[in-house]
This record gives C-alpha cells, structure tokens and sequence, in this order.
C-alpha cells in the first residue's frame, strides 16, 4: 500500500482549522462559561496545536470575539436573504423570523455564545452584542410592513421581544425547539401591523 | 457628620440619613453609572457613601458582594414602583393600571438614572449570576403585566408568549437608551412603550385611542 493520502489543500485546512477553533469556543462557553473556558481545553476540544490558536488569535478573547463575529454574520445574512426572497413583507418578516429559530435551532451553542454569554463575558463582546441587536432592529426596520403612525421605537421593542423569548429558551437548553415558537412570535411582531390575534400562515414546512 | 458629596444627580437628605449599609449600596450604584464595573473600586464605592474602607468591610465581603445587595435593592425599589403605579387612583380597568404602572416606571428611572444603568446595562455585563436576577426580575414584571390582561377568545387570540416578549422588549429598548447615555431622558418614551404594550393586546387602534386619552 502506498503511504500516499491526497493532500488537502492549504486554504482549506487553515479555514477548517479556525472554524473548529471557533466551535469549540462555542460549545465550551456554551457548557461552563466564558471565565471558567481555558485555551488548554479549546485547544483539545478544537485538536489543534495551541501554537495554531496563537497564530490564528490573539488569546482566548481574540477568539471569541471572531467567533461571535461570525456567527451573527452567517444568522444575519440567512435572516436577511429569507425576508428577501418573500413576496410581501409580512411574510419576509415570517420567513426571517424561521430563519432565525431554525439558526438557534442548528446551532444551539453559538447560539448562546452569542445570544447570552456575549453579554457579560467582557465588555467587547458585550458591544458586539448590542451592535448586533441594532443590526437587527435596522433589518426589521427595513423590511416591517408599512406601519399606520406607529411609534418610533416599535422596531427596536419588538426585537427585543424576540430576543428576550430565545434568550429564555436558549437558557432553559430548549434551543433545539426554538422552531415551535414561529407562530407565536409571528403574531406577536406582526400584531401592531395587522392586529391582534390575526393568524399568520407561517407556510412552515413540515 | 457623615455626608454624601453631591454629584451629578444631588442626593436628598432623606437618602444621606439612611443606615451605613444602605448608602454604601448607593454609593456602589452611582459610582457604577459615573465609571463603570471595573472602575468602580471598594475605595471609590466608600467615598461615595461617606463610610470608610473598614466599615465596608463589616457590611460586605466584597465589592462583588456589595455588587448583589445593590442589584437585588434596585429591582425591589423599581418593583415596588411599578406596583405602586398599578394600585395607584384606584383604576380598576387593566389598560389604565398598565398606563399608571409604566408612568411610574418611567419616572423613577428617569430621576434616579443610576438605578436604570445597573438593573438594564451594568448588572448585565458583570456576570451569570446576576443574569439569573434580571431574569427573575423580568418574571415578575411580566406577572404584573399578565393579572387582568384581555384573556384570548375566538378569534383574538393573544400568543402565549406575549406577556414575556414585551416586558423583555421594553426592558430591552430602555437598556439600550441607557447605553446611548438617554437615561435621564427615558420618561420621553413613555406613549411609545405604552403603545407598544397595549397594541400587542388590543390592537394599535385602540392603544391609540388610550394614549392620546392621556
């Protein structure tokens, strides 16, 4: 037998090696916090040289910062392209709000990195919650029906309504279920627009 | 004769007369809206209540400690606001004490801006187990809101989750005026949030129509 292996090429394990890097941070944070996580665990969790982790990151924060970077880039852009594709803007706003469960869904970990542990892990990831909140807002914002005379800060209330629901969810280890939540919050952000109890056909696949 | 310096906000003398362990916890909650988490020391904290370093070690074990007292005192007194404000003129009908409540709210966050920083921002960022209060906090708020609320009948029906999304959506847009430096100003909000409130149960109609009944 020959020893020879097919050679992977070198981007490709470079950018396979951060994004394991990036996981491991997420599930770790995820399952004892930001302060208790250790680059001796990342490192073994991620099976890289820590010397890679080195010439990746800066540290541990570096690390964490890229990854919740990441994550909230790849939520947005699967919320922005779902409310995008719709036809009307009632139902972009349901098609990026499934978006998004099934993001928490998929990704339970980075979800909470994000979402929870972000907020008090170190003042940096505290802001780039917060611009990522307002990244939101802006996308709802953007893509709301038209509203008669509402307030001002309808938009930012009503995201961070959702938020505070996946919040709770995500805290109680229900991530995986978020789904189940698409017709509630449905009716909950569409109700200053069309009214109260008005049911939405979420179109969910099944 | 113990005295509090007066800073930005000036202190009544009803404050500066409370037992030692109440202005330290004070004095920890405004250093914290003046200077943030890290910078708020055991030294800046005792300054600021007018106690020495050593007699803050009687009341507490540490800042962190000193930290808790003054989260769990803050929520009971916005708590204790709020109730205020859903029991005050003796409304009966629910959208009126939901009005009277987030009135109340508001006022008390506006004067004392530093009670706002660190139940909506500062107690936040400083770690889990404060986390774990704020969330209880929420629940409680989102009981209040809950008794007498419109209950779901055929054809308006209110999604469960309602009551906790919007508490958590008001407590998530003061938080973030807080953080744009507004707090002093978040009393301005107070049609906004009581439109957004009771449009998720009555409609935007006739939240309107309550708003701007005053």
């Amino acid at each position: 037998m020959s020893a020879m292996r097919p050679e992977l090429p070198r981007e490709f394990v470079a950018s396979h090696k951060r994004r394991r890097m990036m996981d491991a941070i997420a599930e770790l944070t995820a399952e004892g916090g930001y302060e208790a996580t250790k680059i001796a665990d990342i490192v073994r969790r991620a099976a890289v040289a820590r010397k890679t982790l080195y010439d990746n990151f800066d540290g541990k924060e570096d690390l964490f910062l890229s990854a919740i970077d990441t994550t909230v880039a790849e939520m947005r852009e699967r919320v922005e392209a779902a409310c995008t594709e719709a036809e009307t803007a009632e139902g972009g706003i349901v098609a990026g709000l499934e978006a998004a469960l099934d993001f928490v869904a998929e990704h339970p970990a980075a979800s909470r990195m994000c979402m929870v542990e972000a907020i008090s892990a170190t003042p940096s990831s505290a802001r780039l919650y917060d611009a990522a909140v307002r990244d939101f807002v802006e996308l709802f914002r953007k893509s709301a029906p038209e509203g008669d005379d509402l307030p001002a800060t309808i938009e930012e209330s009503l995201v961070g309504g959702v938020a505070w629901i996946l919040q709770l969810q995500i805290r109680r280890g229900e991530a995986d279920q978020a789904p189940e939540l698409l017709s509630e919050l449905s009716q909950f952000v569409l109700s200053p627009y069309l009214g109260v109890g008005k049911v939405v056909d979420t179109g969910r696949r099944k | 004769m113990d005295r509090l310096p007066r800073g930005r906000h000036g202190l009544s003398p009803e404050f500066v007369a409370r037992n030692q362990r109440e202005r330290l916890i004070a004095g920890l909650t405004q250093a914290l809206y003046e200077v943030g988490y890290q910078k708020t020391t055991v030294s800046l904290i005792g300054q600021k209540a007018a106690v020495s370093k050593s007699d803050f070690y009687k009341h507490f074990e540490s800042k962190d400690d000193c930290f808790v007292a003054a989260y769990d005192d803050t929520i009971d007194q916005i708590r204790e606001q709020v109730v205020i404000g859903c029991e005050m003129t003796g409304e009966e009908e629910w959208p009126y004490r939901v009005r009277n409540a987030i009135a109340a709210l508001l006022e008390l966050l506006s004067r004392e801006p530093a009670l706002a920083s660190i139940a909506l921002v500062e107690g936040l960022r400083a770690g889990r187990g404060i986390y774990d209060r704020y969330q209880a906090a929420v629940e409680s708020f989102v009981g209040l809101l809950r008794d007498g609320a419109p209950q779901p009948h055929a054809g308006t029906e209110v999604p469960d989750a309602t009551d906790e999304a919007v508490v958590g959506g008001i407590a998530s847009l003061l938080g973030r005026r807080v953080l744009a430096g507004e707090a002093e100003r978040l009393s301005e909000l107070f049609p906004e949030i009581l439109e957004f409130t009771l449009s998720a149960y009555l409609g935007a109609e006739e939240a309107r129509r309550i708003v701007s009944a005053g």
